[in-house]
């Protein structure tokens, strides 16, 4: 919201209210995203200030507006996935981060796996909150609110729902005062109204990139398995396939000396749009100096189609592959079309069939410190 | 023998209708497979590659007697599909679809081990005990290409690196007694430790290859499952990942559940945590065939020259 209805807001809660940079980020107090204001005139310059800061590396572009309630008591209270089943975290010290609470004050935590198939019951939670400590009149009162919080967690698709802190005011009526959820992107076709929100937000760590946009817009948009790219800072551009086959490559190139310009993951797909979408992205990569494309032995999926999507779109970026190196390491079905395609390109290395996935990694390292080389002597 | 299916195994396909379903069914077939019948709602009394199809599982099962289910239901409806299938009485489901979310995969876990069935997936390319029986795309049209017969089980989060793993063997004359890729999913029906346990079990398995990821806890749980003296055959562990413990935790670079979470679900910390519990850790695929061998496990493929 902009600055004059979060101003209308803080009027409507009698003034007394928090401005709450809205940003896909924890930690917001530390940060100076969360401001405490005492009037309309405060609550809109607040605002003003806020927006346009950068938090946690998101710009913040709105804020949340809610009022403010005198807390009497911090807890806490979290729902994340374990190995197999859902699992709530309770603790009687809220306000802080778990971690520290866990180390200094452990008898204050308490947790418990959550069957599916069973919720999580109110009585469950009383129980639950009995052996984090607390007693009296605000079990019953907190163990409703925990049980309804695993219903939304379940309810919204949630992989992450942390309330820190839920808070008690001096009557014991609980308030949700900070909330940080996080939802699978895999259920969102339950959620229409979240996709477009959930395009914006990116990695933990930093905001996507516009090619790393590309890529999961095409994935969201195109038919088929999964495709993933992330971007990191070397600059050998990988393709490479199999989820297992890839990392194992990845940690070749590392072991080996080299640093990748990014790292990908693709399923086969029934077209060539997001294979497509990934070379695109790898080859437009300015910092890429050559590609890799490494496929575990394929069983199923056709290798002449990978090569196609890479002819696609070499011609369309232009790229000459006689000064930009290619190594393709692709094997299984139709790998005798794969070859003929790949020998449209000049200077690209196919591989003989059945070498081993190292020997990709060896090829393409080489390449690209010969390519540099020529480039140096030019 | 082998873990989970032999070439006694009746298969039906829930999904046999759609474009994978046939294609994997017509490869399974050739290889031997007993699928007995398929599934597609509103399908009833049709055929499939010479299949019988019927509208819900309890009438495929009453039809043909199954035991094992397949799968190739789309994400957003598995849910349904695992539920119908533990309802028909199957004890051994396979789940090949990906990106499950994450709530239902959960609650399928949950009803599957309720039954005391076991569910191999979610995204899995299938399970293959070499010359008997295969489930799922594995092996695509030339199983025999990558999988031999023979004594060494298997254990792969990846169907990608199943492939790899088994090629790796099979070129130093070890065969096979069962594959199975246990899925990329975050959640998956299977834990590796159990898996172990079955071939721990099986007198016809010699010795146990596993391929594991960052992120989840199976590599822990075959740890504590080694430490128990539940398995005492010997494990040979190929980890991949360790570039990502340069990067941010919590960035997934391959499979969803390959996110380092946690400190100890690095690939770094989990060949540390199983070296300690007694597994070889293999540095490169190259060099499995040869811990085994230190292990004591001898080749065996010229045992079966029809494979060669």
């Amino acid at each position: 919201m902009d600055p004059i209805q979060a101003a209308d807001h803080a009027r409507r809660f009698g003034g007394a209210a928090v401005i709450k940079a809205l940003v896909p980020a924890g930690r917001r107090g530390k940060a100076g995203a969360v401001r405490l204001v005492d009037g309309p005139a405060e609550a809109q310059s607040a605002t003003v200030d806020l927006i346009g800061r950068t938090v946690a590396d998101h710009v913040v572009d709105t804020v949340y507006v809610e009022e403010r309630v005198a807390i009497d008591h911090e807890l806490y209270v979290s729902f994340a996935f374990s190995s197999i089943t859902p699992k709530v975290i309770v603790s009687k010290a809220g306000g802080v981060d778990i971690e520290q609470t866990y180390k200094v004050a452990p008898q204050t935590v308490a947790e418990a796996s959550i069957d599916p198939r069973r919720g999580l019951t109110s009585w469950d939670a009383i129980d639950l909150w009995r052996r984090a400590g607390l007693a009296g009149s605000a079990l019953p009162v907190v163990a409703q609110v925990t049980a309804k919080l695993y219903a939304a967690f379940r309810d919204a698709d949630a992989l992450m729902l942390e309330v820190n802190p839920l808070a008690l005011d001096k009557s014991g009526k609980p308030h949700v005062v900070g909330a940080m959820m996080e939802i699978d992107d895999n259920a969102l076709f339950r959620h229409a109204g979240w996709r477009e929100e959930a395009r914006a937000s990116g990695r933990a760590d930093r905001p996507l990139s516009e090619r790393e946009r590309r890529v999961i817009e095409a994935d969201r948009t195109f038919p088929g398995g999964a495709v993933r790219y992330t971007e990191l800072d070397g600059d050998i551009g990988l393709f490479v396939a199999g989820g297992g086959a890839g990392l194992l490559q990845h940690d070749m190139v590392v072991d080996l000396g080299g640093r990748p310009a990014n790292h990908t993951d693709v399923s086969p797909t029934p077209t060539l749009d997001k294979p497509k979408a990934v070379f695109d992205a790898i080859l437009t990569n300015p910092r890429t100096r050559g590609l890799l494309i490494g496929y575990n032995y394929l069983q199923m999926a056709p290798c002449d189609r990978v090569i196609e999507a890479l002819l696609e779109i070499v011609r369309e970026r232009e790229i000459d592959t006689t000064r930009f190196p290619i190594v393709i390491r692709l094997f299984g079905p139709e790998e005798e079309r794969a070859r003929a395609l790949a020998a449209e390109l000049p200077g690209v290395q196919y591989l003989p069939s059945g070498s081993p996935l190292v020997d990709g990694v060896r090829s393409i390292l080489k390449a690209v410190e010969e390519a540099s080389a020529r480039e140096a002597a030019q | 023998m082998s873990i989970l299916i032999d070439q006694n195994s009746k298969v039906v396909v829930q999904g046999i209708t759609g474009a994978q379903g046939r294609f994997d069914t017509r490869y399974c077939l050739d290889y031997g497979t007993k699928i007995v019948a398929g599934v597609t709602p509103g399908r009833g009394g049709a055929e499939m590659e010479g299949v019988p199809v019927y509208d819900t599982v309890k009438q495929a099962v009453a039809a043909s007697g199954a035991t094992v289910s397949v799968l190739y239901v789309p994400a957003r409806a598995v849910l349904d599909a695992v539920l119908e299938a533990v309802d028909a009485g199957i004890s051994v489901i396979l789940a090949t679809a990906e990106n499950v979310p994450r709530h239902d995969a959960a609650y399928a876990v949950s009803a599957v081990r309720a039954a005391g069935a076991h569910l191999i997936g979610f995204n899995t390319n299938g399970i293959i005990s070499p010359g008997k029986c295969k489930l799922g795309g594995i092996g695509g049209d030339r199983p025999d290409d990558i999988y031999a017969p023979g004594r060494i089980g298997i254990c792969s989060r990846s169907g990608g690196m199943s492939a790899e793993l088994s090629l790796a063997v099979k070129q130093a004359g070890f065969g096979i007694s069962t594959c199975v890729s246990l899925g990329g999913d975050p959640i998956t029906g299977m834990r590796m430790a159990e898996c172990l346990a079955m071939f721990e079990a099986d007198p016809e398995t010699d010795a146990c290859v596993i391929y594991g990821e960052p992120g989840t806890d199976h590599e822990r749980t075959v740890a504590d499952a080694l430490r128990r003296g539940d398995i005492t055959k010997p494990v040979v562990a190929l980890i991949a990942g360790r570039f990502q413990e340069a990067y941010p935790k919590g960035v997934s670079f391959g499979h969803v559940a390959a996110m380092i979470g946690t400190d100890d679900e690095s690939a770094s910390a989990k060949r540390r945590m199983l070296a300690d519990a007694g597994v070889l850790i293999a540095d490169s695929l190259e060099n499995i065939p040869v811990l085994l061998r230190k292990a004591g496990v001898e080749p065996t493929l010229d045992r079966h020259p029809a494979d060669a």
